[in-house]
């Protein structure tokens, strides 16, 4: 029999935590280099957001040798798991550049992508709303934009046609811009498709692991970890988006200056779903694309990104504000009328890697033969991550002489039974059937099985924080926030995995769920 | 689905409400009744606070004059219960209704199904209120920043106290139960934080809560954001003022469970997610009747159950 929602594929690669204290099973646990083998890797890639994944991804279709590595505990933690969730189309890009072309690329790609990973995606189309008059005279300049990046399927819209399309808008609505074809996507679940297949397909994959300098010889470097072990490897690529700056210091990478542009969103419940029927855009200004009304692929709605320009390091760049939470309910209520009626679930903010010397900065050779630096991947990686690991493997063929031979054994896909399935997936009885917990409800809010929990946890990316947890399944991030569920969740991690109890994080070491007993508490 | 099983009565919940409305259905002999509770267990929430020898009790139980633990309060109804023919359906969640034609899907072990019935209560309780609601929090979002149900269920079900030098945010009765449990199982004494000018709880709840707990009463806070990066380390008010600790309890503010009825398109005022109430708490459609926390406020468990068996009588005339 084959059982509901398991996929147990021969997984080539391998998958480590950095965990000191312990707090995941020894075999996955990462203690020294010998682990992975001797063999230098052919390339190494920092930063396992969703560029690093997508590369990842890419590269493992060849027959190379690919470490991935990330500081944090699970793939996509960083910025990749805080934007607006959208597959743009590009249309307003600045024609001519080089994000232009990915985003065209990749928007071309991510139908039969999404379909082929298993990532929940629905293209249902945007509009560019004008409220003022002086804004509805750039829908037109927006048009030809749009021509210009070879959008042609963009049209323009009176007041009446936006309003007959939906019906919420704001009454200052005075034209639109349709653009067909915007998708909004499940952006946590790129980053794990991605790798998940990546590591099936054999690169390796270390989890909580800081890079803290490179070291730099003839052929062949080594990446030095924050806990001092050497990773040796032919090709490095700086894919740490807002940490590629103090890793470029680490090899001579040549001079760009970036910061943490924040955005703040505030998600809404699912009654609010209904007020919109298409993503709702505003015009943009020369500085912010301004506040957007979405759904999202989980049946919520989602308002925002502020724009808020911080200092490089800002141990704050991901946090919310008050007055930021103000601003997107003002900047969204100017698109749609009823938003300050509805119930607000959560609220959550992100960091653009604003790049001085443009977005997309790519530097091969960078210092050193044979080191990449990418940097500036500021607010359409996600659209573009899949396009760009194609630019930047052409690159590195160029470049820095990478060899490429297909790899026959590797997969592109994600088989139809991956776990999960719930977006797409109701339950049905034979579900039940094939396996009890998959009728056992632990998340009431997203109705998320025992099952499905177990699912992911025994899923190839093997999640072990709560948080990996949820970006995986969606519980907890229902409108109870995980007041139901967090204890029964950890339970269910706890039995499954062995990890004690006291021992689960939220996000890896230091984020225990409990107060650590021993921790002397100082201010 | 043609073949759904009809019930005379549904009941969305088994805590002391949907428990009082299966009791009072039963005294006038209404039947066939099904009573639907998603967890492990009947009780609803004060299930949660287990029986412990030196544990603070936290549930009056006005007829005998006693504050008891939730636990056995509930035991208490749930014998009650277990003496009446509701048919009782454990680990079964209702996960969409149909008003008009009084149906109910459910999923649970046996899977998925659907069920009909002549009349409806809703009896789904209340849950606190999440940072996001309260809308004078923001911040990070740290480890360690949890409800009540948490403290709970990591204190008298792990027998782990989450926080050391805890932070409660609110201050009604449940953050006056959760700053006493905390003490009673030797945390420091918590700082209570919350924008009202004194505290929610009134006079006697905080007097009986001063065996074990005298919080900090800064008071009147308007707006505050939560520090730390991987683990909480404090609160800091707009003021500029500061209070560290390694965990918060975000306490009480009850917001009712009328997701149910708020998608499937019952009258729901928004965004208090308050139901829309008409005479003898019946719903904007008929057949359909609500008890207990999902009222909205907070009411004690064992008004919760006297509100049910008060609603029986409503449904049985409506029959
Ligand atoms: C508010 C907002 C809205 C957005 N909306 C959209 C949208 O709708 N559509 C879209 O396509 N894009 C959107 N984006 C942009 C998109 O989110 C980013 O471009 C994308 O996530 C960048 O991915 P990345 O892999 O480059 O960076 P990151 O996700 O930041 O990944 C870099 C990783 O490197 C790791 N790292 C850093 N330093 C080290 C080190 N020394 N050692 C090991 N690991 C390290 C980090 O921990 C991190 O995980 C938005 C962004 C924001 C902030
Ligand atoms: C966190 C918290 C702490 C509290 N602490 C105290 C205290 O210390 N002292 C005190 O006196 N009172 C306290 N109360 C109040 C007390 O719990 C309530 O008065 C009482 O439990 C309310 O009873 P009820 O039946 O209305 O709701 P609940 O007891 O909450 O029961 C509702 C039941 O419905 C079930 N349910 C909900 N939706 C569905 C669905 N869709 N399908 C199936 N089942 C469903 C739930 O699982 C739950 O068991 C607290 C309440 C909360 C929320």
């Amino acid at each position: 029999m084959t059982q509901f929602g398991t996929w147990q594929p021969k997984i080539r690669g391998r998958l480590f935590y950095n965990w000191p204290c312990g707090t995941c099973e020894e075999a996955l646990r990462f203690i020294s280099p010998v682990q992975l083998g001797s063999k230098p890797y052919d390339v190494a890639i920092v930063g396992a957001g969703v560029v690093g994944c997508a590369l990842a991804y890419r590269l493992s279709m060849y027959d190379l040798r690919v470490l991935l590595v990330e500081r944090l505990h699970d793939v996509g933690e960083g910025t990749s798991k805080a934007n607006s969730a959208l597959i743009h189309t590009g249309y307003d890009a600045k024609p001519g550049t080089l994000e232009s072309e990915l985003l065209r690329e990749a928007a071309a790609y991510w139908p039969d992508l999404a379909a082929r990973l298993k990532i929940p995606l629905d293209p249902i189309g945007g509009i560019m709303m004008a409220v003022t008059d002086e804004q509805e005279r750039q829908l037109e300049v927006a048009k030809k934009n749009a021509y210009a990046n070879r959008a042609t399927d963009v049209s323009i819209l009176s007041a009446a046609e936006v309003r007959e399309r939906e019906p919420n808008a704001s009454s200052d609505v005075c034209g639109g811009l349709l653009v067909p074809r915007e998708s909004m996507i499940d952006p946590f679940m790129a980053s794990i498709a991605y790798a998940e297949v990546a590591l099936v397909n054999g690169i390796d994959l270390l989890l909580g692991v800081d890079i803290a300098g490179v070291e730099l010889g003839q052929a062949l470097h080594h990446l030095i970890t924050a806990d001092g072990h050497r990773l040796p490897a032919c090709r490095i690529v700086n894919a740490a988006g807002l940490g590629s700056r103090r890793l470029a210091d680490g090899y001579g990478g040549g001079a760009f200056d970036i910061n943490p542009r924040r955005g703040q969103f505030v998600l809404f419940d699912q009654s609010a779903r209904s007020l919109v029927r298409h993503i709702l855009l505003p015009v943009p200004t020369v500085n912010t694309k301004g506040v957007l009304v979405s759904p999202t692929i989980f049946g919520n709605l989602l308002v925002g990104p502020t724009a808020e320009d911080l200092p490089l390091d800002d141990p704050e760049a991901a946090h919310t504000t008050l007055e930021g939470i103000r601003r997107v309910i003002e900047g969204g209520s100017c698109l749609v009328s009823g938003l300050t009626e509805q119930p607000v679930v959560a609220t959550y903010a992100g960091a653009r890697c604003a790049c001085n010397q443009g977005s997309y900065v790519i530097r091969y050779n960078d210092g050193a033969p044979g080191l990449v630096t990418l940097t500036g991947v500021r607010s359409t990686g996600l659209t573009a991550s899949i396009s760009l690991a194609r630019h930047l493997i052409d690159g590195m063929q160029k470049e820095l002489g990478l060899e490429l031979s297909p790899d026959i054994e590797a997969l592109d896909t994600r088989p139809e039974s991956a776990w999960p399935g719930w977006w797409r997936r109701p339950f049905a009885n034979d579900t039940v059937d094939a396996r009890v917990d998959h009728g056992c409800v632990v998340c009431f809010c997203e109705v998320i099985s025992e099952g499905e929990i177990r699912d992911a946890l025994d899923s190839p990316l093997k999640p072990r924080t709560m948080d990996a947890l949820k970006r995986r399944t969606r519980s907890m991030m229902g409108r109870c926030q995980g007041f139901d569920c967090q204890v029964p969740l950890a339970e269910i991690m706890s039995s499954h995995t062995g990890i004690t109890i006291s021992q689960l994080t939220k996000n890896g070491p230091g984020s225990e769920l409990v107060a650590p007993s021993q921790r002397a508490f100082t201010a | 689905m043609s073949n759904a099983q009809h019930f005379k009565v549904a009941i969305i919940g088994g805590g002391p409400a949907g428990i009082g409305v299966a009791v009072g259905l039963a005294k006038r002999g209404v039947g066939p009744v099904v009573l639907i509770e998603r967890r492990t267990e009947i009780g609803g929430t004060p299930m949660g606070y287990r029986k412990k020898p030196g544990g603070v009790p936290t549930f009056v139980e006005w007829t005998r004059g006693r504050v008891v633990f939730g636990e056995e309060l509930a035991g208490r109804l749930a014998k009650r219960l277990a003496l009446t023919d509701t048919a009782i359906r454990l680990s079964t969640q209702v996960t969409k209704i149909d008003p008009a034609e009084k149906r109910l899907t459910l999923l649970g072990q046996e899977g998925v199904c659907d069920i009909t019935a002549d009349a409806v209560v809703l009896t789904a309780g209340a849950r606190e209120q999440t940072p996001a609601e309260k809308g004078w929090l923001a911040g990070a979002r740290t480890s360690r920043v949890g409800f009540t149900r948490h403290l709970t269920g990591w204190l008298d079900g792990h027998g782990l106290l989450p926080a050391r030098k805890p932070v409660v945010v609110g201050s009604d009765l449940i953050a006056y139960s959760a700053a006493a449990k905390m003490r009673d199982a030797g945390s420091d004494e918590p700082v209570m934080i919350d924008q009202r000018r004194g505290p929610s709880a009134g006079l006697f709840e905080r007097f009986f809560f001063r065996r074990w707990t005298r919080p900090d009463w800064p008071g009147g806070v308007t707006a505050v954001e939560i520090k730390g990066d991987r683990y909480f380390v404090g609160i800091k008010s707009n003021d500029g003022k500061e209070w560290p600790g390694d965990g918060v309890i975000i306490c009480g503010e009850l917001v009712p469970n009328t997701e149910l009825a708020l998608l499937g398109g019952l009258a729901v005022e928004l965004p208090s997610r308050q139901l829309q109430l008409a005479r003898g708490q019946a719903l904007s459609q008929p057949g359909w009747f609500a008890a207990g926390n999902v009222l909205g406020g907070f009411h004690g468990a064992q008004w919760c159950y006297f509100n049910g068996r008060r609603v029986a009588r409503t449904v049985s005339h409506f029959l």
